[in-house]
């Protein structure tokens, strides 16, 4: 039994089918009314929005971003809180101890998902809460420095790695279960090839890592290295995903370079407490969802290279999302003999 | 001579323009105002900031959070010499000997001396800056990996040893402490859970600054509670008397030593300034013949500390700019203000917007010039903070200590980490341990032990790949000498090596 008939049933593959160059034009939410009064005079203060992760980062900018949609659209302030530690788990262990008032939000990305796979005591966001709106979704590539000359695509690059014998090195984030150690062990075990891992928490070290020449290779999200890109920088050797995005028609995908499994999105989102009076879950899911369209937010989504594949979901598709990602996850995680509770 | 004109060109734009100016003195000021504030801190003044930089041009958001980095880092001064209570971790060490200066009456000195060694550690780190970013940066993130930057965690942490407590054993002892605290938490290579006996705040680890506010500010009002209770309290003389040009001249080659060491680690991502404070502290220590002196209220410790964190303020900025690669919590920051204008720090930024990198050069250059006019009326003024009896001074400090260790996360845990820190540093620091040495191994620690891991991975878990990188190598045997050094000192010769700080 291999991973990827485990995954052939997971449909993570939804986010293909809507593949690139939505124009806000028709942005997902615009079907909504362009106001809502919250029932009892709700809010009638600020909301609080818990942020799992320091404010520099991509889930501090998007919190940052989508507080402020909200706040252009509807005139009630967010204040963020932010929680970082500890992988995501002290912003959400913060959260689940706030009452269920729907005065207090949560931003979280899929590692709350993949927590609960692990680990079922930990809360899960299709169920302990309530998905307001996933606001970005998007796909995981592998670069390389323009300048590189000891390979120059995928092809080349997998060939001179496994000459290598398993010196060869890449920065990504691999902390035990993560989508980025995940990913490279559906790689490795493809290709055949051995590379070193090296884990690097944060962004700057990250990228300095393959700028300095301290690693071979980097695994990261488009809108991170977009800087890198633009300036000529990196360059993607591999799109982990099925079809290649427009922006990135070039690079081979998992299809082209003959690897066949699922690939694992990164998601951001927010989410209210399960338990929050209905009324105010609605006008919740109304700003947050309607917010997704504003103009800035759109605006910002594009500068992260967030709308190459579609990044809306709303309650239903975000459950799903969760739901079909744990599943997927907790699969993997018992392929790769991990201890799943 | 492009350098120059550029920057000329740069500062005829910024001071032509009657809001840039406005702009330029509101940071000075903020920066030196949160900067002094214990518990609040330029993070909290940039993060206040932060959104209403959408509202200003991207020359004058970046100007505006550059001049408060510089002024910032200088602003913690003032209380750790007055108080005891570095503004941020970065002024800890100048309170090794700035507040025996106080104790000793020596307030204005102490004070003088940061003012002038922080202008001139800002302003030659800003020359090189203007200078030679591009070129610096690539050099810092190819030279410097993850196995270079553990050699100097660990060169560090031996000297730091060696220097900091009554003797050599509670030297390390102090250390090891700092180093078993930051192993709380997550591992940062696999994500595994330690020491955290389930509790799940526990699992984001100890933060440093609740520890450094616990160790340095509340047991200080424990210290100086027991002396008012016991009746030997002494209220420290007020003092105005600058240090003499002269004095400043006899501690040139301890200048130059900090600006150079502390432009090297601000350069370097991650590292920054405080690293850049311990380490020039440490040197300074290493290097002088009177070793006894520091920790007492010598002036030179003063000096190196604060020309080091303000050297590393303008080489932060060359990973910044030039890479994109932030160093610390302010430069993030500066990150989200670019974005905010659709930029990102980069390469292409040099390319893309020369006028707003020149603008940004010129703006630290004078607001590290003008923390010596604004410092001097600043300290002038605020050293009669001193007046204030200690009744009402004491119950003021831990209210603001407690609101700065909930800031950091807004985690009550970390309130709980302060206080649990002030009454174990009270009986510390009776006994010759050396609280700046736990804080520094804490510190260091987290930072040492992702680069180990890194470095490691890297080296395919073979230790001889460390032998094969001369810097590494390099700063490594430098690390091994400290520690024989201090082991002969301590044992084979008849005086002792170490000397007692102001903790001690």
């Amino acid at each position: 039994m291999t991973i990827k008939k485990h995954l052939l049933n997971t449909t993570v593959a939804l986010a293909m089918s809507a593949m690139a160059g939505h124009a806000a034009a028709e942005c997902a939410s615009d079907s909504l009314p362009a106001s809502m009064e919250g029932a009892g005079g709700y809010p009638e203060r600020a909301l609080t929005m818990i942020v799992p992760y320091g404010p520099a980062g991509g889930s501090g900018q998007v919190a940052q971003a989508m507080a402020e949609a909200v706040t252009g659209l509807t005139d009630v302030s967010i204040n963020r809180d932010h929680k970082p530690g500890g992988s995501g788990t002290v912003g959400m262990t913060a959260y689940m101890a706030t009452p269920a008032d729907g005065y207090t939000v949560l931003e979280h990305i899929d590692d709350a998902a993949s927590a609960h796979a692990l680990d079922s005591s930990k809360p899960n966001p299709a169920e302990d809460l309530i998905p307001l709106v996933t606001s970005q979704i998007t796909f995981s590539q592998i670069y390389i420095r323009e300048d590189e000359d000891r390979f120059t695509d995928w092809a080349s690059f997998v060939e001179w790695v496994k000459a290598q014998d398993g010196k060869a090195t890449i920065a990504n984030v691999s902390k035990e279960g993560s989508m980025e150690r995940v990913t490279m062990k559906f790689i490795t075990d493809a290709t055949g090839m051995q590379i070193q891992q090296i884990s690097f928490d944060k962004g700057a070290p990250r990228y300095g890592a393959l700028a300095g020449g301290q690693v071979d290779a980097l695994f990261e999200q488009p809108g991170d290295v977009r800087k890198f890109l633009d300036a000529g920088k990196f360059k993607p050797i591999l799109t982990i995903l099925k079809e290649s995005p427009d922006a990135f028609a070039d690079v081979p995908n998992l299809t082209d370079a003959g690897l066949d499994f699922e690939p694992l999105l990164r998601f951001r989102g927010f989410y209210v407490k399960a338990g929050t009076p209905e009324d105010r879950v609605k006008w919740l899911q109304w700003a947050f969802q309607k917010a997704y369209c504003q103009e800035d937010y759109q605006a910002y989504n594009e500068s992260k290279f967030m709308t190459l594949i579609e990044s809306f979901r709303d309650t239903d598709g975000s459950k799903d999302l969760i739901t079909e990602t744990v599943a997927q996850y907790r699969d993997v995680y018992k392929e790769m003999g991990l201890e799943v509770k | 001579m492009d350098a120059f004109n550029n920057f000329l060109a740069g500062t005829v734009t910024l001071f032509s323009d009657p809001v840039g100016i406005l702009i330029f003195f509101g940071g000075v000021v903020g920066g030196m105002l949160f900067g002094a504030i214990p518990g609040v801190s330029m993070l909290t003044l940039a993060a206040i900031l932060l959104p209403f930089t959408a509202h200003l041009s991207p020359e004058h958001g970046i100007m505006l959070f550059s001049v408060i980095y510089c002024t910032g880092v200088y602003g913690g001064a003032i209380t750790a010499i007055l108080f005891n209570i570095p503004g941020a971790p970065e002024n800890a060490p100048t309170a090794f000997d700035g507040y025996p200066m106080t104790l000793n009456g020596e307030a204005g000195k102490a004070v003088g001396a940061a003012v002038m060694c922080s202008a001139i550690g800002g302003v030659a780190s800003c020359i090189v800056m203007m200078a030679a970013t591009a070129a610096i940066a690539d050099w810092a993130i190819s030279a410097f990996g993850p196995p270079e930057i553990f050699a100097l965690v660990f060169f560090g942490l031996a000297v730091a040893a060696s220097v900091g407590a009554k003797s050599f054993w509670k030297g390390w002892l102090s250390i090891m402490a700092g180093l078993m605290v930051a192993v709380v938490g997550l591992d940062p290579v696999g994500g595994i859970e330690r020491y955290n006996f389930d509790m799940p705040y526990l699992a984001a680890g100890i933060h440093f600054i609740p520890t450094i506010l616990g160790f340095f500010a509340v047991s200080e009002i424990f210290v100086q509670a027991e002396k008012k209770a016991t009746g030997s309290y002494k209220a420290p003389k007020l003092s105005v008397d600058f240090p003499t040009f002269k004095e400043l001249w006899q501690h040139k080659i301890a200048v130059i030593r900090s600006a150079i060491i502390g432009f090297f680690c601000g350069v370097l991502p991650g590292i920054g300034a405080t690293l850049a404070a311990f380490m020039g502290y440490n040197e300074a220590v290493r290097w002088s013949k009177d070793r006894e002196g520091f920790g007492k209220g010598k002036i030179e410790g003063v000096i190196s500390s604060e020309t080091a964190n303000n050297a590393a303020t303008g080489a932060a900025m060359i990973p910044l700019l030039a890479l994109g690669l932030p160093g610390g919590a302010l430069t993030a920051m500066m990150v989200g203000v670019f974005q905010m204008h659709d930029m990102e720090p980069g390469p292409l930024v040099f390319l893309n917007s020369p006028d707003l990198v020149w603008v940004v050069f010129a703006a630290m250059f004078f607001a590290n010039l003008s923390i010596l006019l604004v410092g001097f009326l600043e300290a002038k003024t605020i050293v009669n903070l001193l007046r204030i009896p200690f009744q009402y001074l004491a119950p003021l400090i831990l209210l603001l200590a407690t609101v700065g260790a909930y800031a950091v996360r807004g985690l009550t845990i970390d309130v709980v980490v302060m206080f649990v820190a002030g009454v174990a540093g009270f009986f510390l620091r009776r006994s010759g341990y050396s609280v700046a040495g736990i804080v520094l191994g804490l510190i260091l620690g987290k930072i040492g032990e992702q680069t180990f891991a890194q470095a490691m991975q890297m080296l395919h878990f073979e230790f001889t790949g460390f032998f094969e990188r001369p810097i590494a190598l390099g700063l490594l045997i430098a690390g091994f000498i400290t520690i024989l050094a201090s082991i002969y000192g301590a044992f084979f010769k008849k005086v002792p090596v170490s000397t007692p700080t102001a903790d001690g």
